[in-house]
């Protein structure tokens, strides 16, 4: 078992290193190489020539002018010391901006994706439960409309009715600014006002999916022999519901969380640009567009190391939860 | 269809002490168009082991959940099923309100399926299931789990081991042993076997009859045995029923109805039973096939396949006949079925019906 | 009690199956198969009857329906019987037929262009791109998952490494900086880059059940024939796996629309001729968000995404009615046996 942990933390590192070599290497490849922009405006600000190579080297902790094995190594020994360079446009270490804006996708991320999964497994297990009925139907087709609408159109209709047309939501931005107690009722209500929509168009399009697919895995558990069996042995009906059947239907979708959690982090740097919500997605978004690499290469990066642990996490509780894998290979989620 | 409820058929239905009595329980899932069960009437003795012998398919099953009123949807059960108690009132099954079949299933009549395996949650361990049956039963836990242990430990089991692990941790043999036990964990006057054995080999098949016959006797069990395989059971059942086409075709002790069995399809049946011994010129099946539900023959069902078969059999579904003693036969011509349809037992030299009418399996 | 041995038994001849020779039980029921109903005999089985099945179900009727309607359109496109979109074209802002003119009969956008002709037209190069994007990640995934899970050792760890790293990675960013890298205009070269990563998590879930495949006797025996790999792979794993994959094929090309057109709606992707989703992004940038009048050219793109996208979710559907044995055989008129297979379901990795 300890092997198994040494070896999956093990993993999350070379993951992470890889993805890093990833970054560094695809930004090289975006056009106008990495450092145009910042030399441009560096002597756009009036910087002498001579102290510009000196100025990115300090700034962004690469020799621009060094062979690129070089410079990857510059990168990676600044990266593990936690600098991330400095964003171009902003003016501000990477790191700073990062920190500032990863808290509101997580948060927004972690919020939708519990409700996806909450409203999800009680949609489809009442499904199961009531198989056939018109509740069952209804929903079946409401599910596969949901599946159907894409969570960026569901934003800009959400937008359209309830932001621009009836006002009662904001159309943008994370908080109210005007209030200036970060720790006040006022600003925990604008929060979530700000964020009630981005979350509301995150969830309900996924929502519908895993309903189909908890109805499903339930339909399939309960016509198994240790249901039956649990019933002549005089267990409760609501003992068998969540003990026997609810357990059994929601392993099978482990994996589909996992991967849902990839794409949604992926997914912010769409919705953050319609909800203009500042959050890792949006500033990638931004950075990519102004060509500020070192902030792209730092938001990718750590958007990348959210999943990673996040998945980490995940599969180390896996096996807890589902006994039949055992541990080592097989005791990845997947 | 016939129903057996004249009190001639009654008396010959009757045993001693029954501890079940079973009237004409009929199932079907069509309003009565077919039935998967046919008006089976039978006593269940206490005390004693009944094999019920059937093919697949020819409503043992059914049978079986029909004594704890467990027919699965949208199945439709219908008929009298009676219960009777050490002490107390005689129960009608049929007629128990939820609440009160809860209580009856597992406390009084207890079952063990086909295939352990899918019958425990995959997700909880073995000791799991027997903690919460005897709390669902409101049964003091403590006491319930070292008998449990107890239990175990007569099915040749640690219950140590078998306690921590999971379903899946076990073998085949060591899953069914502990299904059983888990069967008899509320201490049940009745045990009711489907198949408990087929899925496994021939050595584990053996030494759980063993197993259950020590328990038989230990805890005075009455158990149903239910099985197609009737070498099987022939060594511990006192007494055996054939069932065929949803009903049934013949019962009466062992020894009777292995030895010298009334009904053409018992005699056709322990004729086709295999002997590896013997040259494969002997092997004789069974001609035809069972009917399904919805094309039961009309008279006697198995008069299509019958070689004694005549307008009679054609025309009337015959009762019970005496044959001797407790033992009784369905069909119109069960002397001549005697004395015409020879029986080629395991062991013979010659094929000629075994003198002392028992299996000798050596 | 006397054993009756073959040795003794002078009629009898020697078998290696231990039989006596008097009895060819095998032999009546051999009949030849002439190879012609052996055609008959597939076609039946892999063509005919899913199909009847397939069919049946109302779901994939629909399904099939939807997507044929769009792959006319598409031909609507390529054979040129609808005008080409340009600006200034007719009047600004036209509304939809029943209150505008049936000459334009979605209406027009802010620039006069044709808002039929601007949907008609990229018809066909978003059904390329979605095509290529689900054969590209169901085929990658479906070699990947059989050889890591058939072959196992090395092969499947260093396979599964490589798929780790692409899941590890948030596919829409990646997908992202490679679009803006590249600016691939081709469509079949889009719907690639798109799924760069999605094959990843459906590799791994085949390779789950190619791992149970694995143990089945069939492959076993397969084996010590001295079957190669290859054949092995085709004729014994694969058809095992077709229910999943083609389940998931079709969700694999509905992230493909979804990916592409929300990345067409950043701007991200270049583009020749408007598609979809440039169309709602322009949409989305002009006033129809404030202005209830203008919502038709909000909503009519969009309705042209999520027909297609529930076209093919009812596809999906409908096809894993036609895997599941117990629907396939009421359909089909025949009792076969009730057997189930004890294969997880054949569910569908939904992501966004």
């Amino acid at each position: 078992m300890l092997n198994y942990l040494t070896k999956r933390t093990a993993r999350v590192f070379v993951t992470i290193w890889a993805v890093a070599t990833l970054s560094f290497g695809l930004i090289r490849l975006l056009p106008g190489g990495p450092f145009t922009q910042l030399r441009i405006q560096l002597l756009r600000q009036g910087l002498p020539a001579e102290q510009v190579e000196e100025r990115i080297r300090n700034l962004q902790n690469i020799r621009p002018d060094a062979p690129l094995w070089q410079q990857y190594l510059d990168y990676m020994g600044a990266l593990v010391q936690g600098n991330l360079g400095v964003s171009i446009r902003l003016d501000e270490p990477v790191v700073e901006v990062v920190a500032n804006a990863a808290p509101w996708t997580i948060f927004v991320v972690t919020v939708s994706t519990i409700l996806v999964f909450a409203i999800g497994i009680s949609i489809g297990a009442l499904q199961a439960y009531w198989e056939g009925s018109r509740f069952d139907k209804f929903f079946t087709g409401l599910s596969m409309g949901a599946l159907s609408v894409p969570f960026y159109v569901l934003a800009v209709i959400l937008l359209f009715i309830f932001a621009y047309n009836l006002g009662w939501f904001p159309t943008s931005g994370r908080y109210d600014h005007s209030i200036e107690n970060v720790w006040s009722l006022a600003y925990l209500v604008s929060v979530l006002r700000h964020a009630a929509l981005p979350i509301a168009a995150y969830s309900l399009g996924a929502a519908g999916g895993q309903a189909l697919a908890m109805r499903g895995n339930s339909i399939q558990v309960l016509g198994e022999d240790y249901v039956e069996v649990a019933r002549l042995r005089g267990l409760s009906d609501s003992r068998i519901a969540t003990r026997y059947v609810g357990r059994n239907a929601i392993l099978p979708m482990y994996t589909g969380f996992l991967l849902l959690l990839g794409f949604r982090l992926g997914g912010t740097i769409i919705l953050e640009q319609i909800f203009t919500y500042q959050g890792l997605g949006l500033r990638l978004f931004q950075a990519l567009n102004q060509n500020d690499y070192p902030l792209m290469m730092g938001t990718f990066l750590v958007i990348t190391v959210v999943l990673v642990l996040g998945v980490y996490v995940a599969d180390l509780t896996y096996s807890r939860i589902d006994p039949r894998i055992s541990q080592g290979d097989e005791g990845e989620a997947y | 269809m016939s129903t057996n409820g004249s009190t001639e058929q009654e008396s010959k239905i009757r045993t001693d002490d029954p501890i079940i009595e079973v009237r004409d329980a009929s199932v079907t899932y069509d309003d009565g168009t077919s039935y998967v069960l046919d008006h089976a009437s039978i006593d269940v003795e206490r005390s004693e082991v009944l094999g019920v012998v059937g093919e697949s398919g020819s409503g043992k099953s059914m049978f079986a959940s029909a004594m704890m009123d467990a027919i699965p949807d949208p199945g439709v059960l219908s008929g009298k099923i009676v219960y009777h108690p050490d002490e107390g009132e005689p129960v009608d099954v049929l007629a128990l309100d939820d609440e009160e079949l809860r209580e009856f299933r597992w406390e009084e009549v207890s079952m063990v399926f086909q295939g352990a395996m899918s019958s425990f949650n995959p997700t909880m361990k073995i000791e799991e299931h027997f903690r919460e049956t005897l709390k669902a039963h409101d049964a003091p836990v403590e006491e319930g789990m070292s008998f449990a242990r107890e239990l175990l430990e007569d099915l040749y089991l640690d219950p140590k081991r078998v306690f921590d692990v999971y379903p899946h941790e076990l073998s085949g043999g060591m899953q069914q042993r502990a299904l059983i036990a888990l069967s008899l964990v509320l201490e049940p006057e009745v045990l009711i076997m489907d198949e408990p054995t087929a899925a496994l080999d021939l050595l584990m098949q053996r030494s759980i009859l063993m197993l259950l016959h020590e328990l038989q006797q230990k805890y005075n069990l009455t158990m149903v045995f239910i099985t197609h395989d009737l070498p099987l059971v022939a060594d511990l059942a006192d007494r055996m029923a054939v069932i065929y086409a949803f009903q049934f075709a013949e019962v009466g002790p062992r020894d009777e109805v292995v030895g010298n069995s009334g009904h053409p399809y018992t005699r056709a049946l322990l004729n086709a039973t295999p002997n590896i011994e013997a040259p494969l010129e002997e092997m004789r099946p069974i001609p035809g096939d069972q009917p399904a539900p919805i094309n039961v023959p009309s008279g006697c069902s198995y008069h299509p396949r019958c070689p004694l078969s005549t307008e009679e059999c054609e025309e009337v579904d015959p009762s019970f006949y005496d044959v001797e003693g407790d033992h009784v036969a369905a069909c119109h011509h069960w002397e001549e079925a005697q004395e015409e349809i020879d029986l080629h037992l395991a062991g013979d030299d010659d094929g000629a019906v075994a003198s002392d009418g028992g299996v000798d399996d050596e | 009690m006397k054993v009756k041995r073959t040795e003794d038994d002078p009629s009898a001849e020697t078998r290696t199956d231990g039989g006596s020779g008097q009895f060819d039980w095998r032999g009546e029921t051999t009949t030849q198969i002439s190879r012609w109903d052996r055609y008959k005999e597939i076609y039946e089985e892999r063509i005919y009857k899913p199909a009847l099945v397939a069919w049946d179900d109302s779901r994939t009727r629909w399904g099939s329906l939807i997507l044929l309607f769009y792959v006319l359109i598409a031909l609507v496109a390529l054979l040129d019987l609808w005008r080409f979109p340009a600006t200034s074209q007719a009047a600004r802002w036209m509304q939809p037929w029943p209150w505008g003119s049936l000459a334009y009969p979605l209406g027009t956008t802010k620039s006069g262009t044709d808002l039929a002709a601007l949907l008609i037209h990229s018809t066909p190069y978003i059904l390329i791109l979605v095509t290529a994007g689900a054969i590209w990640a169901t085929g990658i995934a479906v070699f990947v998952g059989t050889v890591s899970g058939y072959k196992g050792g090395t092969v499947d760890s260093v396979l599964m490494s490589v798929s780790d790293f692409f899941m590890a990675i948030p596919g829409l960013p990646l997908v992202i900086v490679l679009a803006v890298a590249f600016s691939p205009e081709n469509p079949v070269f889009v719907g690639v880059i798109i799924t760069i990563n999605y094959w990843a998590g459906l590799g791994r879930s085949l390779r789950s059940q190619v791992l149970t495949i694995r143990e089945n006797n069939y492959v076993e025996a397969a084996r010590t024939m001295g079957t190669s790999t290859p054949r092995i792979i085709f004729k014994d794993v694969l058809p095992n796996l077709m229910p999943y994959v083609t389940v998931n094929a079709v969700f694999a090309a509905r992230y493909t629309i979804f990916a592409s057109v929300g990345l067409y709606f950043l701007g991200v992707l270049p583009y020749k001729i408007q598609n979809w989703g440039v169309t709602l992004n322009l949409a989305y940038n002009s006033a129809a968000l404030f202005n209830v009048d203008y919502a038709y050219y909000l909503i009519i793109p969009m309705l042209a995404i999520m027909l297609l996208s529930f076209g093919f979710i009812l596809l999906g559907q409908g096809l894993d009615r036609v895997f599941n044995p117990r629907v396939r055989t009421r359909m089909a008129g025949e009792t076969e046996s009730t057997v189930e297979d004890d294969d997880e379901d054949t569910g569908f990795t939904e992501v966004m």
